[in-house]
């Protein structure tokens, strides 16, 4: 750590990020994610102010009329900082810092863009309701009315308006909610779904003449909070969230440690055509990657092909990253270098060939995200 | 070829002096062959300068002619009088008139350099000549009389011009330094067939001299010794 | 090399005091314009440097018209579609204890760092890097700044990491980077808002817009947008007549150092005259001389343009400090860096010094070139020649002292045509130099003989004699003369107009708060107010707004306790002039009439909260304390209009005859002091403002001095010459039985006469020069009238300047005789 703050003393806001995201004198104060959960919809949409780390996630693959296949990511951090914060001008005191990130990809063209944003909560520029789900960075903005979410967000030629209506119920991770991360107490954080949301909408793209796309889809949207997730020798994680064409649904996500094994903890959830979850343990789960992308901007080295066979339901799929270059620089917000993309493939069913797409998070491979999250 | 070097006719000069004119020559006519060594007798302020500007075309005539070598001044131009005082005419002054940061090398060859003929040797023969070898590099402050007058003698004769036009040349010397000086400067013309045109107020250069005119008030009269 | 030029160059060595002189004299010319024209471009760059850093991605911002706004606005703004990013600004001036000011910004480092990302290249101090925690500080620490590397070393100010400021101390955590001229303290928006006190308010907002008409067009109301551009338009409107003060000082030494040039290239042409007869004589042809001399000249000129390079860069080192803290104490603190060293300023020098002497040469090598060889042998400059010249340049003189007259008369001409007009003036006056001495010649005679004996006599002779000389020589100091005298009696004037306005404007008995920043809290004027027997309690606030795009300040006042107590300078009409003012009205100063054109009777149209207001202009008055303009109008019409409740000041008014006024006073100043409130006295503000005023005067002031240093080399380098020209003469006069003594005594009597009668002439130009300044170039570059007020000190200051300047020109020449003279004889070189 020594070494790396030398590097950094140029950066101030590298330190910032640093210094918010590691802030160990205030562990404590932080509620921990121990023991069952109580749900409350909507509420639960809404922010829980008392853990350190929360986040609203949502993907999803997109098509417009003529068929052209697109993917989007727009991702709300809530980080808290200081659970007291002090000072008597408590506008602008910090407590948490709100972070976003916004992906577009375009798959017929081979292009990805990103951008981040982060603020604290000052007068009104950022923030998350503890009622249900309104969670904005400046004018990027994720808020449910009735059944319907709508999200807004724009960045210079970046833009996108969707209506994310759910078609199947939410569904809780893990036991009840409570999704373990790690072998000790309250290394875990409480987790749930909406896997398949009905999409609509229009999104704009950097440098192309026209000038709103409007698009239909399926998107995911997982809520996560919790103080304490990774351990320190927990590297990174990968995460999929997929569509198969068959009604069904799926998530998986493995924990990295160091020494290259997979967190025993690891899991997943098979969601059914009529929205039930079945949870998979690690030992449910197989998976074997089939490709690597290095990237020239990280140099990381991603996984981009993989082969998941989930033998209990009868499930054996095959697929790929629809544009290797969906790799996220965050140096202005998380500070974190993460691979979030839209992938796409095939395979079978019970029998019957399915096809598959959905979105991966590859973290920790270039450079570690131990003890941030 | 008994064309005369130098022919003035009708030559008038006046001077506009805090608004009334002053006539230093008043209708003179000379004719000088080549070879001769005149002797101009006047007393200062008889006109004698102005006679040898107006020769050297360093001044303009009111009225007159002045031809050198055949040649109407008028006609030349500026041009041409320049090239005239490079080529054709020396002159020697009573005060020397060296410029004061050469040295006598310097003083000379400038002249040389002028009439585009800048060969050194010339220079220093034309020193060695007047008897000051060995004092090339002097400075003229730094210099007898006589020897600055040994310089400027040489400075006129190097470029061998037709015409030597001395003015008082021994008026700032003493009388045995005054003939040493008279006595080269007649011998080189002779040596060289230049025409010399001495003006003095002292009867004792008449001796070097093979025609002697005096002027009186701006006029011209032929004497006869 | 020719011998034609070697035998005028060999000169530079032979007389080589004379030839140091004449480098001197264009080393100053060049060192003045060099260091005045590098500073003042240095302070503007710093000034648009400051601007454009300020600025950063920025594409427009947004405020109030006047005052501070309400941060409510930010997540408005920040919902906007037009808007890409909003970074808010709590903008201020923070005194520091040692009395200067910088430059605050409170910011939010999470939006800004997208506007401004070069700040934030923090370097940390030491102790911080310790943990993570405290380089949190910055948004934890409520007292926590990050300074820029300017203001590392300020002793007292900053050690062990505390900047003392009049808002107590604050924690330096770090440096950062800063390429603008202007000392930058870095603050979090929420502590800044603590600091001056304004919880809930925010000073602007920088904006990155996608769609400017599209955002105007929700927003226009009760706000003002400007674009960057906009901005920066409306910052260097605000140095414009400062800018145009430094050109013309920066011309003014251009002109002196060429008039410099030429009186040295003149004394070049004159000692070179008989040489130019000989070798006419010899047959070298014009061109032959004129390279010659130009050689020459351009020798002089590449040494002495080398070392006025330098010079001139040394110099800058000292007016760029001057130029700031005048820019500091008019506008906004500046501090810019002098000019890096760079060897163009070399190139530069010399170039210029070639150019002037060209420029200087031009004249002389044409006389040169015809000089009759014939007169210049036998030595002859009849004195009637030379008077002849004398009348032919009074000539030239008068016709262009009569388009000057015509430039001043133009009806509405730019300020340049005013600066064109003085110009021509003292060309012209300074062309009429060798006539009028002609004139006084007879006069100057019998004097100098009643004073000085024979040698006095033979003295004026002598400038008579050498006119072509001393007259150059002569105009040059008496234009430096008449430029002090005219500067000084400009400021002078400015200044006593300065005391007039106070004493019409300024009359309360104390003073709280400062002028320059929002102190004094509401609760705080209304407590004074209870206090039973003051006169009036005067609440004063000024801001700056816009008025047609255009930078200018509004002041609310009480119009009734001024009417009862002030006693304005009015343009027109009198204290019933506030009537009106009570009935919503505005009054203007002079400078926003003359700048805008409003009458009184006009109407004028301000950007309020609630949108465009229109008011009438009752009446104009008389008012130095913004070249911008001024609009004043009562409190209860300003604060409808602009919704703004903010204090700079509150004056005290107790009606003399009140038997209770020491008692009062005095309870005043407790009350305040408990606040910590600044409090002062009318005649300590009245101080403090002509402090300012003297600070700002320094650059001129330190111009005047350059123009008596050129002129100095000026009279000297034309005594010298006329010495060295004169050893001939020397030697009569030794032959005739002049002592060493009577030599000198001439000398001196020479020198001491040609100060004297360029200062005696000087005193008529200086003054037409100081009407001039005031009538013509301040009216039309500040919009303001200064009255003239006469005062003898500038001229005797004048006149012992010239006096030593003269004196001080002989003395080397004195020298001189009494070293050679005892060896002089007479003879020829």
């Amino acid at each position: 750590m020594i070494d790396l703050m030398k590097h950094l003393w140029k950066s101030f806001f590298l330190i910032l990020l640093i210094g918010c995201f590691y802030t160990p004198a205030y562990a404590k104060e932080w509620r921990q994610a121990i023991g069952p959960w109580s749900w409350s919809f909507p509420k639960d949409h809404g922010t829980h102010p008392e853990f350190r780390t929360e986040w609203w996630y949502f993907t999803g693959n997109l098509r417009d009329s003529s068929g052209e296949k697109f993917g989007y990511q727009l991702t709300f951090f809530r980080q808290g900082v200081f659970p007291r914060p002090k000072g008597l001008n408590q506008t602008w005191a910090i407590r948490d810092l709100y972070l976003a990130h916004f992906t577009l990809t375009d798959v017929s063209r081979n292009q990805f863009w990103f951008s981040e944003r982060l603020s604290r909560r000052g007068p009104g520029i950022a923030g998350a309701s503890e009622t249900g789900m309104d969670v904005w960075v400046l004018n990027w903005k994720a808020r449910m009315e009735e059944k319907k979410i709508r999200l807004d967000a724009r960045h210079e030629g970046m833009a996108l308006v969707l209506d994310l209506i759910p078609r199947k119920p939410i569904i809780l991770h893990g036991k009840g909610g409570l999704s373990q991360k790690g072998g000790g107490k309250g290394q875990a954080s409480y987790y749930f779904s909406y896997p398949h949301l009905e999409t609509e909408g229009k999104i704009k793209l950097p440098g192309v003449q026209t000038p709103f796309f409007q698009v239909r889809g399926i998107s995911w949207y997982d809520h996560e909070f919790g103080s304490n997730q990774l351990a320190p020798d927990q590297v990174g994680w990968d995460w999929f969230s997929l569509h198969l064409s068959d009604g069904q649904d799926l998530m998986i996500y493995f924990l990295r440690r160091k020494d290259g094994s997979v967190e025993p903890s690891s899991s997943g959830t098979l969601i059914t055509p009529s929205g039930e979850g079945i949870h998979l343990k690690l030992s449910d789960i197989k998976i074997e990657v089939l490709d690597y992308w290095k990237s020239p901007k990280s140099g990381g080295k991603y996984p981009s092909r993989w082969k998941i066979n989930i033998p209990l339901s009868l499930i054996e799929i095959e697929f790929a990253s629809l544009v290797s270059s969906q790799e996220l620089l965050t140096s202005g917000s998380t500070g974190v270098v993460y691979w979030e993309g839209a992938v796409e493939g095939k395979g079978t069913s019970s029998g019957r060939p399915i096809t598959c797409e959905g979105y991966v998070e590859l973290t920790g491979y270039a450079g570690g995200i131990g003890g941030l999250f | 070829m008994d064309q005369p070097v130098i022919r003035i006719i009708d030559l008038w000069k006046t001077y506009e002096l805090d608004g009334s004119g002053v006539s230093a020559l008043r209708g003179t006519n000379l004719e000088i062959k080549k070879g001769e060594r005149v002797a101009l007798l006047g007393k200062s302020g008889s006109g004698k300068t102005t006679l040898f500007n107006l020769i050297a075309g360093l001044d303009r005539p009111t009225k007159g002619r002045i031809e050198v070598e055949g040649q109407d001044l008028k006609t030349l131009g500026e041009k041409g009088r320049t090239l005239l005082r490079r080529t054709k005419i020396g002159f020697i002054f009573q005060f020397f008139n060296l410029l004061p940061t050469l040295t006598a090398f310097e003083n000379v060859f400038l002249s040389l350099e002028l009439a585009n003929k800048p060969k050194p040797q010339l220079a220093l023969h034309a020193l060695k000549e007047v008897g000051l070898e060995g004092k090339e590099r002097r400075f003229p402050s730094e210099l007898s009389g006589g020897e600055q007058q040994r310089v400027a003698i040489a400075r006129a004769l190097v470029k061998k011009p037709s015409i030597i036009l001395a003015d008082e040349p021994t008026g700032n010397l003493d009388t045995a330094t005054g003939n040493q000086i008279l006595e080269l400067l007649t011998r080189m013309c002779e040596e060289s067939g230049t025409t010399l045109i001495m003006a003095t107020h002292s009867p004792l250069t008449c001796r070097y001299a093979t025609r002697i005119l005096r002027m009186v008030d701006g006029v011209i009269f032929e004497e006869t010794s | 090399m020719k011998i034609v030029t070697k035998s005028f160059l060999r000169y530079l060595p032979r007389r080589l005091s004379l030839s140091v002189l004449q480098i001197v004299g264009v080393a100053c010319g060049v060192a003045a314009v060099v260091g005045m024209t590098l500073s003042a471009r240095t302070a503007l760059k710093s000034f648009s440097n400051t601007i454009e850093f300020l600025r950063g991605k920025s594409t427009h911002s947004i405020q109030r018209p006047v005052g501070p706004m309400e941060e409510e606005i930010l997540s408005k703004l920040a919902q906007d579609p037009a808007v890409q990013w909003v970074s808010p600004v709590v903008d201020r001036q923070l005194r520091l204890q040692n009395g200067e000011s910088v430059h605050l910004l409170g910011i939010d480092p999470f939006l800004d760092r997208s506007v401004r990302p070069e700040i934030y290249r923090v370097e940390f101090l030491e102790r911080e890097r310790e943990n993570l925690e405290n380089l949190l500080s910055f948004l934890t620490d409520e007292r926590a700044v990050f300074v820029d590397i300017h203001l590392k070393k300020e002793p007292g100010e900053y050690s062990s990491s505390i900047l003392k400021t009049e808002k107590g101390p604050l924690h330096i955590k770090g440096r950062i980077p800063n390429p603008s001229g202007e000392p930058l303290v870095l603050m979090d928006i929420g502590h800044a808002q603590k600091l001056f006190q304004l919880q809930g308010y925010i000073d602007r907002v920088d904006l990155i817009l996608n769609d400017e008409t599209d955002f105007i067009s929700r927003w226009e109301k009760g706000f003002v947008i400007q674009s960057s551009r906009q901005r920066r338009e409306t910052f260097s409107g605000m140095l414009q007549a400062f800018r145009l003060n430094l050109e013309a000082l920066s011309l003014l030494a251009l002109f002196v150092g060429v008039f410099l040039i030429y009186n040295t290239a003149m004394f070049a042409v004159v000692s070179r005259r008989r040489d130019t007869g000989i070798l006419r004589s010899l047959g070298a042809n014009r061109l032959e001389i004129i390279l010659a001399f130009l050689s020459e000249i351009l020798i002089l000129g590449l040494f002495g343009g080398a070392l006025g390079a330098l010079l001139g860069f040394f110099l800058t080192r000292f007016l760029t400090d001057l130029l700031g803290s005048s820019i500091s104490n008019l506008y906004f603190f500046l501090r810019p860096e002098p000019a890096a060293w760079s060897y163009s300023i070399i190139a530069v020098g010399i170039g210029l010094g070639w150019g002037a002497s060209l420029l200087g040469g031009v004249l002389p090598l044409g006389e040169l070139s015809r000089t009759d060889p014939v007169k210049a042998l036998s030595g002859r400059i009849t004195t009637s020649e030379s008077s002849r010249k004398a009348k032919k340049a009074a000539l030239g003189g008068m016709i262009i002292l009569f388009i000057s007259l015509i430039l001043f008369l133009l009806p509405g001409a730019h300020v340049y045509v005013g600066f064109a007009g003085v110009f021509g003036f003292i060309l012209g006056v300074s062309l009429l130099m060798g006539w009028v001495l002609l004139i006084l010649h007879p006069y100057l005679r019998r004097i100098m003989g009643r004073i000085g004996g024979l040698p006095g006599k033979i003295a004026a002779g002598n400038i008579r004699q050498n006119l072509g000389r001393t007259g150059v020589a002569m105009a040059a100091f008496m234009v430096s003369l008449s430029m002090s005298i005219g500067l000084s009696g400009m400021i002078g004037s400015f200044r006593e107009s300065l005391i007039w306005w106070m004493g019409t404007q300024i009359r309360g008995d104390l003073y709280i708060g400062k002028i320059d920043e929002a102190e004094v809290p509401e609760d705080f004027f209304e407590e004074l107010k209870k206090i039973e027997g003051i006169g009036g309690v005067h609440p004063y606030r000024n801001v700056q707004t816009l008025y047609q795009n255009t930078s200018i300040n509004v002041s609310a006042v009480d119009a009734r306790i001024l009417q009862k107590y002030a006693r304005f300078g009015w343009l027109k009409g009198g204290d019933e002039n506030w009537e009106g003012v009570k009935q919503g009205g505005v009054i203007i100063s002079e400078s926003f009439s003359r700048r805008f054109g409003v009458k009184a009777g006009d109407t004028i149209t301000l950007e309020g909260i609630r949108g465009p207001e229109t008011f009438r202009v009752v009446a104009i008055f008389y008012d130095y304390t913004t070249e911008h303009g001024l609009v004043m109008m009562d409190r209860t019409t300003y604060v409808k209009t602009f919704g703004d409740l903010r204090l700079n000041n509150v004056g005290i008014f107790i009606d003399p005859g009140n038997p209770r006024r020491a008692e009062l006073l005095l309870e005043v100043k407790k009350r305040a002091e408990t606040r910590g409130l600044p409090v002062l006295s009318g005649s300590e503000l009245h101080r403090n403002i002509l402090e300012v005023f003297d600070n700002t005067f320094a650059i001129t002031r330190s111009m005047r001095a350059i123009a008596i240093i050129v002129a100095f080399f000026g009279i000297a380098g034309a005594l010298l010459t006329l010495f060295i020209e004169r050893s001939r003469e020397f030697g009569i006069y030794r032959s005739l039985g002049f002592s060493t003594g009577q030599v000198a005594r001439m000398t001196l009597t020479e020198g001491l006469e040609m100060g004297l009668i360029s200062f005696l002439l000087s005193i008529g130009v200086g003054t037409v020069l100081a009407i001039l300044l005031i009538k013509v170039i301040n009216l039309r570059s500040f919009n303001w009238t200064i009255f003239y007020f006469p005062a003898w000190q500038p001229y005797l200051i004048t006149g012992i300047t010239a006096i030593l300047a003269s004196l001080g020109a002989a003395i080397y020449p004195i020298w001189r005789v009494f070293r050679t003279y005892p060896q002089i004889q007479i003879r020829e070189e």
